[in-house]
């Protein structure tokens, strides 16, 4: 995820399988295994895998900050959709506060 | 089975408006929140139980004296082939608003249900790629932010999270009170406590008593873990996290967001004597003989 990160901000965009392996051959990954690690990233939704003639390029949904955005938005929204998702320290505010608390922000 | 049929309409009417009003704004139950949630759990059930049956009980009397047997003899006269000829317009159109305010309550508890185990789902695998575990405690994550957050995500694999700013603004001390509060709340299951009056709001949010129930129940959780918390780390750190946390949330400039938090940081400083013994036993035997009550109205 890191090297698929550090692309998109390089402006290199997508990556393959291979450029992928290299990146992190200080690990000594088997190509099988970073495949099996995409596929499940994929599968999350945090990768997006493009073909490009018989080569597959994968890609960073979103940067790291914003799914870091999006996970300090789950936890401080007490949506009540939301709100049995998760429990706050600090419980979560009703539906009319929230209103307001927005217009605050805003 | 007429009249069995007016009491539990009566019954679920008084508990889901007035009864549950007042009993949120009964004091007592500040000194005994685990009684206090037994107590609406069986609001919650006996008031489901008794407006759905009152329907079915009274859909299904010209068939029989007791709902049992009604039912019986509706499945043995369906088996032969004919529709009972007993039923008129007003018991069909009773029995069917019952079974659609049932049907109704089911299916928002289980989609509801459904949206929270994938919205954690998401949550989590994200969690799991960008949190870093934090060593000093095995389970917990910390997230890369400045603004202090500490929460969980419940179900089977469950996560603690905390942010950086957590760790940045709170002593150890306090950080271990926040996490005993947080463990609390994944341990006793407190997400499954609050999921049933959430989905009775959304069923009905126009009536003002099931509103009352939803506040009442996620405070009383939150006393609960406030009671393990203060029990497993000192009450002043804890309190020192809530003021620390709290000022710093965006939900800070909101009143009513300050007046909760003051009230959680009265109680655990002034922390009420526990009922007696003999109180939390008659609260208990209460909360059971509140359920026994439509059972028995409909089975007998």
């Amino acid at each position: 995820m890191e090297v698929l990160w550090a692309a998109a901000h390089e402006g290199r965009g997508a990556l393959t399988a291979r450029e992928v392996q290299e990146a992190l051959a200080d690990r000594e990954l088997a190509t099988t295994t970073v495949l099996t690690v995409l596929g499940r990233l994929e599968r999350k939704q945090l990768v997006v895998r493009t073909r490009d003639g018989r080569a597959h390029h994968y890609r960073a949904t979103a940067s790291r900050e914003d799914h870091v955005a999006e996970l300090m938005n789950d936890a401080l929204d007490g949506a009540p959709d939301r709100g049995a998702a998760l429990a706050r320290f600090l419980g979560s505010i009703p539906d009319e506060e929230r209103r307001k608390l927005r217009d605050l922000l805003d | 089975m007429a009249l069995a049929a007016l009491g539990l309409l009566l019954l679920g009417v008084l508990l889901a408006e007035p009864v549950s009003r007042a009993f949120s704004r009964a004091r007592w139950t500040h000194r005994d929140p685990v009684g206090a949630l037994l107590v609406w759990q069986a609001i919650g059930l006996a008031g489901g139980l008794s407006l759905v049956g009152s329907g079915v009980v009274y859909g299904l009397s010209p068939l029989g004296d007791s709902l049992p047997t009604a039912v019986g003899t509706l499945f043995v006269e369906w088996n032969e082939g004919h529709w009972p000829d007993r039923f008129d317009a007003v018991h069909l159109i009773a029995l069917l608003v019952a079974l659609g305010v049932g049907g109704r309550l089911v299916w928002v508890l289980s989609t509801m249900y459904l949206r929270t185990v994938r919205a954690r789902r998401r949550h989590r695998d994200l969690l799991d790629v960008l949190a870093t575990p934090w060593p000093d405690s095995p389970g917990t994550r910390v997230l890369d932010h400045p603004q202090p957050v500490a929460y969980c995500l419940p179900g089977r694999s469950s996560r603690l999270v905390v942010s950086a700013g957590v760790l940045e603004a709170l002593s150890p001390e306090e950080v271990w009170a926040v996490l005993a509060h947080e463990k609390s709340h994944l341990r006793e299951r407190h997400d499954l406590v609050v999921l049933p009056f959430v989905a009775w709001g959304a069923t009905a949010p126009f009536v003002r008593g099931m509103v009352c129930a939803q506040i009442a129940v996620a405070e009383l959780i939150e006393m609960r873990a406030d009671d393990v918390a203060a029990c497993r780390s000192e009450p002043h750190e804890l309190v020192g996290a809530l003021k620390t946390v709290g000022g710093s949330a965006p939900a800070a400039a909101l009143s009513s967001f300050t007046d909760a938090l003051d009230a959680r940081i009265e109680r655990i400083t002034a922390h009420p004597c526990p009922l007696p013994w003999y109180s939390r036993a008659a609260v208990r035997l209460g909360a059971l003989a509140l359920v026994a009550v439509p059972t028995l109205l409909l089975l007998v």
